[in-house]
């Protein structure tokens, strides 16, 4: 391990979220000055549910793409995507997430997640499992200069 | 919509001490009144989650009360959109809701919201011939045994050798596999809901990322409310019931486990709810939540999922196997003998988020109805034909998990509930405190203390969980229970409460 960098090489990891009151589950409220911001800060709440994302080093990079039919749709498959990519195969765990393309005509999202995969000595028992997305009480609020998100995981 | 709360209330009425009706027009489009249990103290917590709706403000979600509303505006609706006494706002339908729907009308529908994401969540009761003071002694140890084999916890993989062909076998015959395989035995079969086997499961409705998500998670406990406990018998109520379920004194251990069919349900669900939602627009299907996306059931999406869901449901029934088989060897190491001499048998096995085909009276016609049960369980009378015969008698068994650390409980079903509520009765104690106050407001080494106070061994995958699980979190369990006795809708058979709890 010593031949790597260490979470604390890093500066903290940005973020534009917070955990609201629900019930049973977790509401994410993501912002951002853009709409790519608040979509990329939204997935990064689900991420930092699972496992404290200032402890995930940027070793590995993935890449999804993911279709809609409107913002929520699209914010749903978006996410959809990268929770998959976490609980399959090597368990993806990201502390940055990158839009590189937000089509909002045919809305179509290509995005890059930085971060490695579970490592259970470093990032086990500091969240759980996110089970699924959730339309319920799903909005995104695009302003000119501040979108607001809010969506509902599955714990 | 901008009622205010008493404007709100006019359309809520007490109709007995532990029911209340939801009048039409408490939301557009009811085809049928809402009914919801609570007693005197529940009935404050609902009206609760109304008023603070009622502010507005932007986040925000559902009152429970309003989603079995919305639920009763759905089509093929039959008697009542029924709220449990643990019911709260879930997404689309509440949890603790119940809805049962007209095979024979073509407009009568089928929603994954009516099942939940976690497709046959459950809880199975394992009794043993131990006594407390047996356990007593080595009691860390087997807590420690128990932790050891049963994966837990974010990214933990399963133990169970696995590979493609055996999980869609597994989909196909749900605790048949686990029997054929060796992970239970034959009279875990016979103490099973629906006998662990959804006959028209259809493995090919179960997508390759379902699948994928399926296989490495076999065998796995899961994390949020999922656990292992290993409790004691601390009361029973009915003497005749419990004899029948081989509980025959206070004192006497159990295992109880409660987990579901983990990210393959999941993804089964939400596989579901993108075609449904392009079946909607198709169909003309007007419903006033998204999450409420439905389909009709004979449509081909609403077919599909029906045999999609089956397979998951029978992939959480070998996952409950599965906890079994490691749960009886974790008991043989510490105890050195086999689990048989132990007398492990499995009391009954319950799901409480799950879709079912079944015979019900309705006005005195015989009909066949899909009944959805979200955070409910079945609880069927004495004598009826799908219950194991060593049950008949008293009843089927109907298990509720407590919450972490408090007790839990095993009911019977009655024919006042298969006649209110279509055999349908509570899951556990719903909970009361959001995760996010709930570690706003708690803490961590507290609840532990607590825990261990009261003599509670625990290991826990996910510390961060042990607020937002804490008892404090949730209604209290009794309250739920006590409220399903005095409607009458199922009945108190034997209480218990935990000494050991295994955590994800």
């Amino acid at each position: 391990m010593s031949e790597y960098a260490k979470a604390s090489d890093y500066d903290k990891v940005e973020k534009q979220f917070e955990y609201l009151d629900h019930t049973a589950d977790v509401q994410i409220h993501s912002w951002g000055k853009t709409v790519e911001e608040a979509f990329e800060h939204a997935c990064l709440g689900m991420f930092n549910y699972m496992t404290d994302v200032d402890g995930v080093l940027p070793r590995k990079t993935v890449e999804i793409t993911a279709e809609g039919t409107d913002y929520l749709s699209l914010l749903y498959h978006f996410m959809d995507e990268f929770l998959f990519l976490s609980c399959t195969d090597d368990y993806f765990m990201a502390r940055q997430i990158e839009i590189l393309e937000f089509d909002k005509e045919k809305w179509k999202i290509r995005a890059r997640g930085y971060g490695e995969d579970f490592e259970r000595a470093r990032h086990g028992g500091k969240g759980t499992e996110v089970k699924a997305i959730t339309y319920s009480a799903m909005k995104v609020l695009p302003e000119a200069d501040k979108t607001d998100i809010f969506v509902i995981i599955d714990i | 919509m901008g009622r205010s709360f008493d404007e709100e209330l006019q359309y809520l009425e007490r109709k007995t001490d532990y029911c209340w009706t939801i009048k039409k027009g408490f939301v557009p489009n009811m085809q049928v009144e809402g009914a919801f249990y609570v007693n005197s103290h529940l009935e404050k917590l609902m009206l609760e989650e109304l008023r603070n709706s009622c502010r507005g403000g932007i986040g925000g979600f559902l009152p429970g009360v309003k989603q079995i509303a919305n639920v009763a505006a759905l089509p093929g609706i039959v008697k009542n959109s029924i709220g449990l006494p643990d019911v709260h706002s879930g997404y689309g339908f509440a949890i603790g809701n119940m809805a049962a729907f007209d095979m024979d009308d073509p407009e009568s529908i089928v929603s994954p919201g009516g099942v939940g994401f976690d497709i046959n969540c459950g809880v199975r009761l394992i009794r043993t011939n131990l006594d407390e003071t047996d356990v007593t002694p080595v009691k860390e140890q087997l807590c420690q045994s128990l932790f050891d084999h049963i994966p837990v916890g974010v990214g933990s993989k399963g133990v169970i050798p696995m590979q493609a062909k055996d999980l869609n076998e597994a989909l196909e015959m749900g605790v048949d596999w686990s029997l054929r395989e060796g992970y239970a035995w034959a009279e875990d079969k016979e103490h099973c809901e629906e006998y662990g086997r959804l006959l028209q499961a259809d493995p090919s409705k179960v997508s390759a990322k379902a699948k994928k998500r399926g296989l490495p998670q076999l065998g796995t406990l899961g994390a949020g409310n999922h656990y292992a406990e290993i409790q004691v018998v601390d009361e029973i109520f009915d003497k005749h019931a419990a004899n029948k379920m081989g509980i025959d004194h206070k004192g006497q251990v159990c295992v109880m486990v409660h987990c579901g069919s983990r990210g393959l349900g999941h993804q089964v669900a939400t596989d579901a709810l993108v075609a449904m939602e392009k079946a909607m627009a198709r169909d003309k299907i007007i419903v006033n939540d998204r999450q409420l996306a439905c389909a009709h059931i004979k449509s081909a999406e609403g077919q599909d999922y029906l045999k999609g869901m089956f397979a998951a449901g029978n992939y959480a029934w070998v996952n409950r196997s599965s906890m079994t088989f490691l749960t009886r060897q974790a008991f043989g190491k510490v105890f050195n003998c086999p689990p048989d001499d132990l007398d492990m048998q499995l009391i009954y096995d319950v799901s409480h988020n799950i879709a079912k085909v079944e015979e019900h009276m309705v006005n005195g016609k015989q009909k066949t109805l899909l009944v959805h049960r979200k955070g409910s369980t079945r609880a069927f009378p004495p004598h009826h034909p799908l219950i194991p015969v060593d049950y008949q008698l008293t009843g089927q068994p109907v298990l509720i998990g407590g919450t972490m650390g408090t007790c839990s409980y095993v009911l019977t079903g009655t024919q006042h509930g298969m006649d209110t509520t279509f055999g349908t009765t509570c899951h556990g104690a719903g909970r009361a405190l959001s995760r996010a106050k709930s570690r706003r407001n708690l803490d961590y080494q507290e609840v532990l203390d607590k825990l261990a106070e009261k003599g509670i061994s625990i290991r826990v995958a996910s510390p961060k969980l042990v607020m937002e699980e804490a008892p404090e979190s949730y209604k209290d369990v009794t309250e739920v229970v006590n409220t399903c006795h005095e409607a009458g809708i199922s009945k108190k058979a034997i209480k218990l409460r935990p000494i050991a709890v295994i955590k994800g």
